[in-house]
């Protein structure tokens, strides 16, 4: 029973970052059109300066060497791995968000997701090259000591607790000027500018947004399985935070959400814990691949608003003159039909 | 003075490398005019059917890679055919295009893993003794990198200013309705499109191999924002300037392994793109209404 309560909130856990990230990018692409085709980097950079953040000094004959190593308490860690991948999102968005064709932003996002990767990896001195972070602290757990079960059990809630904030605020934006503002870009920019708004300013402010949501899950992230190695985090980890966005429903956070719950946790971690075969043990990870690939293309061609797709904006719309003779058909007949 | 010359040698190699891959996707982007994200599992396709032509049917090296490049220019005419064409005839906007083609991408080099597994793999030439020209010293397979390369620019010149299908190409680059309006089979000429474009990625992919001597599934791949760079400071579409774009880059990648360490030579790649976005986003040759 334990085991599989265990299990439940495991896949709960993953559920709720997946969704922190799937909000984040949805802020991101949903909202103002922006291609972030490295989502995982900024959730590594979260993850990452918040490890460095609560762990203490690095030994100098561990072996392991990494930067900072500040022993700091759990919400100064959070708020420093957040305010990294915001500002690593700064950084991108400086070079990506020019006015520039959408190819070249994607293929921006892309290109710096590799640098960072490559960068870390190399790096011996920064987290701890390709070796990674191990041994990160986790928040209340020296604290409480519960039974590793109970302790999954108490980080669901946590994690819950901070998912929700995070939707909360996904949903104020989207609801506030600022959030009307992001759509009409995505929709046209030229239009949005020539309306008078500031649209770099608007997609850097949904860039960095999305960056901290992710920034946020990464913290988590790397709270949960208390290491962190580059290894983790490459192109196949964004598809999936965009297939899950793209099955959802982009647009929409409760799309956002079932899209997490149905490829993040059912489809990309529950098949985890399948067994590999013996003698193609990469097997299973490639097909799964293959298989969400498969699914994003084919949502895009049969359903391209996602499962749940966005709610279009309506608005009062002034009838036609119906007194300019016989110009315009009346309303009235138009609707006994 | 030596190291200098021995760089600028190697260098010369990657520009070459660079060059057949950059002018295959430029070719493609200037056509149909959004990005492929799966070209790097092209490149994987090129060096893979050629390592199975060799290593299975015991062909010589030469036919191998002609096998090679075809298979994979039939796997880019299958992959627009199936996948990217139905979604451009329905006018899905480039934002989801380039979804469509980074999730090929997934799909593609998990399949090459499948297939071919994840280890190392490489082709099996004579290393032969290094051959001197003037001050450079290259090895038999880098000088046939950089010939192979000089011959299909020429090549690819010819198609483009001397066939009925180059000039297609280039009106449909250019314009792509007034093209269709002068009676130009755009369809045709999009898949001959692919079909070259994959070609070519094929040729960049063996030869990379033969120049990183080692490969597997994702060795393309990560080469995949050089070549994006080198694309996008040619200028997009532009094949003339995809080559002068791809030696540059080429240049810049090998003396920047030089000068700082060859683990961030990709970095200063990085640092080319950023500046060109920068100062140039038209690119060297730019193309109206397209930056």
């Amino acid at each position: 029973m334990g085991v599989v309560l265990g299990y439940i909130a495991t896949l709960g856990v993953y559920f709720c970052t997946y969704n922190i990230f799937a909000l984040g990018l949805n802020i991101q692409f949903g909202y103002a059109g922006i291609l972030d085709f490295t989502v995982i980097t900024f959730m590594a950079m979260g993850g990452y300066m918040a490890g460095v953040a609560s762990l203490g000094p690095s030994q100098p004959g561990s072996g392991i060497y990494y930067i900072l190593g500040l022993s700091l308490p759990w919400p100064l860690a959070l708020l420093i791995g957040a305010a990294a991948a915001g500002a690593l999102g700064y950084a991108v968005g400086l070079i990506a968000l020019r006015r520039l064709r959408s190819d070249y932003l994607a293929i921006v996002t892309l290109a710096a997701g590799s640098i960072v990767l490559g960068i870390v990896g190399n790096s011996n001195g920064l987290f701890d090259g390709f070796e990674g972070l191990v041994g990160v602290p986790q928040p209340f757990a020296g604290v409480l000591n519960l039974s590793p079960n109970s302790y999954t059990l108490f980080f669901l809630g946590m994690c819950a607790v901070i998912m929700v904030i995070c939707w909360l605020v996904a949903n104020r934006i989207y609801n506030s000027p600022l959030g009307r503002t992001m759509r009409a870009i995505r929709e046209d920019l030229d239009v949005a500018e020539a309306y008078g708004k500031r649209t770099f300013r608007v997609r850097m402010t949904a860039m960095v947004t999305g960056c901290v949501f992710v920034g946020i899950g990464g913290v988590l992230t790397i709270w949960f399985i208390t290491a962190l190695a580059p290894a983790g985090w490459g192109t196949s980890e964004t598809f999936v935070v965009w297939a899950a966005l793209i099955v959802g429903g982009r647009g929409n956070n409760l799309g956002a959400v079932v899209g997490s719950f149905l490829v993040a946790v059912l489809f990309n971690e529950a098949t985890r814990f399948l067994p590999a075969i013996p003698s193609f043990p990469s097997l299973i990870p490639e097909i799964r691949n293959m298989c969400i690939g498969a699914l994003v293309i084919l949502t895009l061609w049969f359903r391209p608003q996602g499962v749940i797709g966005e709610r279009k904006a309506r608005f009062f719309e002034v009838p036609l003159r119906t007194d300019s003779l016989d110009l315009a058909p009346a309303p009235a007949a138009a609707s006994t039909n | 003075m030596s190291l200098f010359l021995l760089t600028l040698g190697f260098g010369i190699v990657t520009s070459a490398v660079l060059a057949l891959a950059a002018v295959g996707l430029s070719l493609q982007f200037g056509v149909t005019n959004y990005v492929n994200f799966a070209y790097g599992s092209f490149l994987a396709f090129g060096m893979f059917f050629t390592y199975t032509a060799q290593t299975a049917l015991h062909l010589p090296i030469w036919l191998a890679a002609v096998i090679g490049v075809v298979a994979t220019g039939l796997v880019a005419v299958v992959v627009d055919a199936l996948v990217l064409e139905p979604f451009v005839r329905r006018g899905t906007s480039g934002f989801f295009l380039l979804i469509v083609t980074f999730g090929l991408s997934l799909i593609l080099l998990n399949l090459v893993q499948a297939i071919w597994g994840v280890g190392f793999d490489e082709f099996q030439v004579a290393a032969g003794n290094p051959v001197n020209i003037g001050p450079f010293s290259f090895t038999a397979a880098q000088i046939w990198v950089v010939g192979i390369a000089v011959v299909t620019m020429v090549a690819v010149h010819l198609l483009l200013t001397r066939t009925n299908l180059g000039k297609s190409m280039r009106a449909m680059s250019d314009n792509a309705p007034l093209a269709r309006a002068t009676g130009i089979d755009t369809r045709k000429v999009t898949l001959w499109t692919w079909f070259i474009s994959g070609c070519l990625a094929g040729l960049g992919g063996i030869t990379l191999a033969f120049n990183t001597v080692e490969f597997q599934a994702f060795t393309g791949n990560t080469f995949l924002f050089v070549i994006f760079a080198a694309v996008i400071l040619g200028g997009i579409g532009q094949i003339y300037g995809a080559m002068i774009g791809a030696i540059i880059i080429g240049l810049v990648v090998n003396f920047a392994g030089l000068v700082i360490s060859s683990a961030y030579d990709l970095d200063a790649a990085f640092a080319v793109l950023v500046l060109v976005l920068v100062i140039r986003p038209q690119g060297i040759i730019p193309t109206i209404g397209k930056a």
